[in-house]
């Protein structure tokens, strides 16, 4: 029985039967749209209705685990999130100019990077796993250019695209170190071979590279400076799709390394991802301080969140699992959250903190969840950013890094003093008589609403948290 | 108890829904339904939380601890779960009782008082959510929970200190409360994680019942190993840092006479009467616990007696009432914690408890929150008669105010410890537990505390209500039912409090489990102890009259800070000794010892945060510096970090 495999196939298909309904329809038609829509809505739920079973393999080297079925949920959702809030950039203003064309080859391409994510976590061996990688990257360099017109979007693209490279070529060379040393791709038998020999040199100059080239996807300190150019300079919705699902696939990448072919030198590494985790959040925090513009200021948040991040896989297989899942789902929520306000904001005002001035005057609604999202992403009880970050640490706690959990939480006073800068603008400073008006449609609305309450109970009602929690572990 | 259970739900979800109705459902016109809501909703969960504690001391159980009722909420792993529960002990009732009651008169007095205000849903709503999160706090069964609501407490503090938000200064003095005390509250979350990690619970009752004998095994905390019960003091220490920041100990005090920025109805309740009590209500939960090393019980006690000592003098130099009354808090605040460290006594060179410390701490959060929430009431009807909080533009509001003057006096005597008024007992009490544990200097400096204690309430007293009017807004003042009712209701406990429940203070509120011997009565009893007290105060008080009521007393000069000359003018001067007096409190203890301090606050204090910050600033310039924009300096950092993570990784290679 392979109908495992249902949900990952129909997410290959996806992108392609987007792209054939928009040949086969009108110009302005919602069919491609509806297509990717539903289509996203019923991968998920087949997810769901997958039972979790033990790990399936398929042809030696498609891997189906708990992990993998929770993240395939997880980056599905994301997906979801991601075209519903570019729709808006592609639909007619009163101008009768949208800002980004040809929406469903975009939402294709989306769709596409999400499938590479998947490709990363079904992997078990480096050539599967490369592949992934890059299917799930090669996308993002193509949407950050989206607007062809846009000469920040080109610079921003041109950047990412260079790096990118340099950052690809480093996991390769990591890649043929490992092959050199253990002999095979199969990351059983690299795990085998790290077990009899885990000091050897060629191991850890792979180690090195790989994380190296990683911390490029994954914004870690000194390999993050592409991160905020890249981010204000692509448009607002790649912006929300890089920090979320690209940031999900490069943890993911990581996760199934430190705890597959390497999980016998974890302990060895462990000094080493601490260092990444605590300069990478210290970095992040620092960067943010003094931001004006919104996507910019984003884009620092997001690096110390992938800090965050990464304290949690210092702690053991099943609370290191958990808890990433559980992180980045409500990494999303909050992550989405903003951007959807933020999306509203920039839609007839420019990026700046400014904008946000009487926010709580003229959009209360607006307001109430840009406070829910930002101090989610700052961890404070009773939202579940602080359920999340409290695992994170709880699962570091589990192996003594209480040096890099102390670092962590007294950065998060740090983080919660320019969050606050963002919610001051919002709620205390007088609105701008002159700006212009803003208007939220109907999915905007909805969705505000829904990622705001699954903010809210995600932390008061737990069954979220438990669910993961169990199917990791039982 | 399946009634009691049900019964119980009732205290946390009528302050719930009354922030619900009033946060979601009611239009902002509606001001007098949104008062109407909270008062009748607050005022039920008030009732019911007397009936469950009478019913409780009643019925046998006390001092037992009951759970009327947990469910789980979260499961880390199959041995560590946190709860969500209601846990009933003589403190947690207690704190039910104060809660729920000064809520409810605080709702009562905020009709009157924000009358004008244009968003006073908003405001009932907030309140009743600290209301809520405060209770949820104090009957949390294990630390989970607890840190929870202690967030929670923390976001209604913020959202209500800032809540006239126009004003710079409210919202500027938010968001330090919140960031300080998210600072502190970070150690406390540290050894939450800590500690639950050594013992595998949450529990306070695990907690509170482990022996160090079973924690000798090593444990790694990243840089040292060190042995499991140290480990535990560590986390001791961390837990107790998050009370510090909480109840506002010295030098994370600076947020409380900032926090006076906001309405005067929350100062009264979140800024003396419960909020600010709850970091030493998380020592008294987890007392057990901290007398297991006695080395924490010193650090809480120094804190303890610093911070009254210090906030004492600062209370005589301030004009603003408000700001008089925030720094009498944190002098309080210092009385409660020094209490609960100088319980351990040295007994032929062994460590043992003294409990009467524990119980007479308690009893002061009691008494204190009564008399100082009816303070806070009476200064806010002051500054709501007079549009001003200095005493410069008062004076003379005794005869406009006759009820409010009748429980100013009730009030700043029970401050001051005069008997037969309720801060009289449990002050005495504080003092007797020092001087049993032999920490003289601590019992010294403490007499000291409350002399100057009652020298600045009644400065206050005599120059608000004594003298001749300085103002012209005195000449039509009149008191207002809906804010007069809660202060004459308020100067009942504040007056009986102590003498009526002395008794079930000293029966009941012992703190459990306690692993060394309670020594309380192998000590000597101080019989002397109470006398001097009082007259220390008495002399207190009388200085205060010397100073700022005497007939021909020179109030203006007494006012008057700009004024240097009376130093050299004083030999020539008519009032000769006047002048020696005035001399000496002006050029001695205010220019002198209090500028001292503040200049120690300022620069010291202020210059440690200030220091800090630059340094963050400035790291925060070097990271936006380096952000250049050149692609090939980024693909440089590439390479030059793979290279640094070469040598600084730890790598095997």
């Amino acid at each position: 029985m392979i109908h495992f495999l249902i949900p990952d196939l129909l997410l290959l298909i996806l992108p392609f039967l987007i792209v054939v309904s928009r040949i086969f329809s009108s110009k302005r038609s919602l069919i491609p749209w509806y297509v990717a829509f539903l289509g996203l809505i019923t991968i998920f739920v087949l997810l769901n209705c997958i039972t979790v079973g033990e790990t399936q393999l398929f042809l030696s080297n498609w891997k189906v685990d708990r992990f993998g079925i929770l993240m395939r949920e997880f980056l599905v959702l994301a997906a979801l999130m991601g075209i519903s809030f570019s729709k808006d950039y592609f639909n007619h203003t009163s101008d009768f100019t949208p800002r980004m064309h040809q929406l469903s080859e975009f939402m294709g391409t989306v769709i596409m990077a999400t499938f590479g994510g998947v490709v990363v976590i079904s992997a078990s061996d480096l050539l599967t796993f490369f592949i992934g990688l890059e299917l799930a990257t090669i996308p993002m360099y193509a949407l950050t250019a989206w607007n062809k017109k846009d000469s920040e979007g080109s610079e921003a693209a041109t950047k990412y695209i260079l790096m990118g490279s340099v950052a690809t070529a480093f996991e390769l060379f990591g890649f043929s170190y490992l092959y050199g040393f253990s002999g095979s791709m199969h990351f059983t038998d690299i795990a085998a071979s790290v077990l009899i020999n885990p000091s050897s040199p060629l191991l850890w100059i792979s180690v090195l590279f790989l994380l190296s080239g990683i911390g490029f996807k994954l914004t870690l300190f000194p390999f993050h400076t592409w991160a905020p150019d890249v981010y204000e300079g692509a448009p607002t919705p790649v912006t929300a799709i890089l920090s979320v699902t690209s940031k999900a696939v490069a943890i993911s990448f990581v996760t199934v390394l430190v705890f597959g072919p390497l999980n016998g030198v974890k302990e060895q590494m462990a000094p080493f991802l601490a260092l990444l985790a605590g300069t990478t959040l210290f970095v992040g925090n620092l960067g943010a301080l003094k931001q004006y513009k919104l996507r910019r200021f984003m884009a620092y948040s997001s690096i110390s969140q992938a800090g965050y991040l990464l304290i949690a896989l210092l702690g053991p297989y099943e609370f290191a699992l958990s808890s990433i899942v559980y992180y980045l789902f409500i990494y999303a929520f909050s992550n989405f959250l903003t951007f959807f306000i933020f999306g509203v904001i920039e839609r007839n005002r420019p990026e700046t903190f400014d904008s946000l001035r009487g926010l709580s005057k003229e959009s209360p609604i607006l307001a109430v969840a840009l406070v829910i999202a930002l101090f989610s992403l700052a961890g404070i009880p009773p939202l579940a950013g602080f359920l999340g970050k409290f695992q994170l640490f709880y699962s570091a706690a589990q192996n003594h890094h209480y040096v890099l959990i102390t670092f962590a939480i007294l950065n998060n006073v740090l983080a919660l003093y320019y969050y606050i800068q963002l919610i001051k603008s919002a709620w205390v400073e007088p609105a701008d008589p002159t700006a212009y008006r803003l208007i939220v449609n109907l999915r905007q609305k909805v969705w505000i609403i829904i990622l705001s309450v699954a903010i809210l109970l995600g932390a008061i009602l737990p069954f979220l948290n438990d669910n993961i929690f169990k199917i990791i572990n039982y | 108890m399946n009634n009691l259970t049900t019964l119980s739900y009732f205290i946390f979800l009528l302050p719930l829904f009354s922030f619900l109705i009033n946060g979601l459902f009611l239009k902002s016109s509606y001001r007098k339904t949104a008062g109407f809501i909270s008062v009748i909703l607050n005022g039920f969960a008030a009732f019911i939380a007397i009936y469950l504690s009478y019913v409780y001391f009643a019925s046998g159980i006390a001092p037992g601890r009951m759970i009327l009722w947990e469910n789980n909420f979260l499961v880390f792993s199959s041995s560590l779960k946190a709860s969500i529960g209601l846990l009933l002990d003589p403190l947690s009732a207690m704190m039910l009782v104060v809660i729920t009651f000064i809520s409810f008169v605080v709702n009562i007095y905020s009709i009157g008082y924000m009358k004008e205000d244009r968003s006073t849903t908003r405001f009932f709503s907030f309140l009743s959510l600290f209301t809520f999160s405060m209770l949820g706090l104090v009957v949390a069964p294990n630390l989970f929970q607890m840190f929870f609501f202690w967030e929670l407490v923390g976001i209604s503090s913020y959202l209500l200190i800032g809540f006239w938000y126009e004003k710079p200064g409210a919202v500027s003095a938010s968001k330090q409360a919140f960031i300080l005390t998210r600072f502190a509250d970070s150690f406390f979350l540290l050894g939450i994680v800590l500690a639950s990690y050594i013992i595998g619970s949450f529990d306070f009752f695990a907690l509170n019942t482990l022996s160090l004998a079973d924690f000798l095994d090593e444990i790694n905390l990243g840089i040292i190993s060190i042995s499991k019960a140290q480990a535990l003091f560590v986390s001791s220490i961390l837990i107790f840092i998050g009370g510090w920041g909480k109840s506002a100990m010295f030098p994370m005090h600076i947020w409380l006479p900032n926090a006076m920025e906001g309405p005067t109805p929350v100062s009264s309740i979140i800024h003396s009467a419960t909020m600010v009590v709850a970091g030493v209500y998380l020592v008294a939960r987890l007392f057990p616990f901290f007398s297991l090393f006695s080395d924490t019980l010193s650090l809480i006690m120094t804190v303890g007696i610093f911070t009254a000592l210090f906030a004492a003098v600062i209370a005589c130099t301030q004009k603003d009432i408000k700001r008089i009354l925030a720094f009498s808090t944190l002098s309080q605040l210092g009385y409660m914690m020094f209490a609960l460290g100088s319980t351990s006594v040295l007994i032929n060179g062994e460590m043992a408890i003294n409990t009467l410390g524990y119980s007479a701490s308690i009893f002061h959060i009691f008494t204190h929150a009564f008399f100082k929430c009816m303070l806070f009431l009476i200064a806010g009807s002051l500054i709501h008669a007079v549009h001003h909080n200095d005493l410069d533009s008062m004076g003379g509001l005794g005869k406009k105010m006759p009820w409010t003057y009748a429980a100013a006096l009730i009030g700043c005597l029970a401050i001051s410890g005069i008997p037969p008024f309720s801060g009289f007992f449990s002050k005495d009490e504080i003092l007797i537990a020092a001087l049993q544990g032999k920490h003289f200097i601590v019992f010294g400096l403490a007499l000291l505390t409350s002399g100057l204690t009652a020298f600045y309430m009644f400065r206050f007293f005599f120059l608000a209500f004594h003298g001749n009017a300085r103002s012209v807004h005195t000449a039509h003042v009149k008191e207002s039912f809906s804010m007069t009712l809660p202060i004459v209701i308020l100067a009942i406990p504040s007056f009986l409090g102590g003498y009526l429940f002395k008794k079930v203070f000293l029966k009941f509120f012992t703190p459990g489990y306690i692993p060394t011997s309670n020594v309380s009565e192998s000590l000597h009893s101080a019989n002397w102890v109470p006398f001097a007290a009082a007259i220390i105060a008495l002399i207190g008080i009388f200085l205060a009259w010397v100073f700022y009521a005497r007939p021909y007393a020179n109030v203006k000069k007494a006012l008057d800070e700009t004024n240097r000359k009376t130093f050299y003018k004083w030999i020539y001067h008519k009032f000769y000794f006047d002048e020696i007096y005035y001399a000496f409190v002006r050029q001695f203890i205010f220019k002198g010892v209090a500028a001292t301090i503040r200049f120690f606050e300022d620069y010291v204090v202020g210059g440690a945060v200030k220091g800090s910050v630059f340094i963050i600033k400035k790291a925060g310039e070097l990271v936006r510096e380096a952000q250049s924009g050149f692609a090939p300096f980024y693909i440089g950092t590439l390479i030059v970090g793979l290279l640094l993570w070469r040598f600084l990784g730890n790598l095997p290679v």
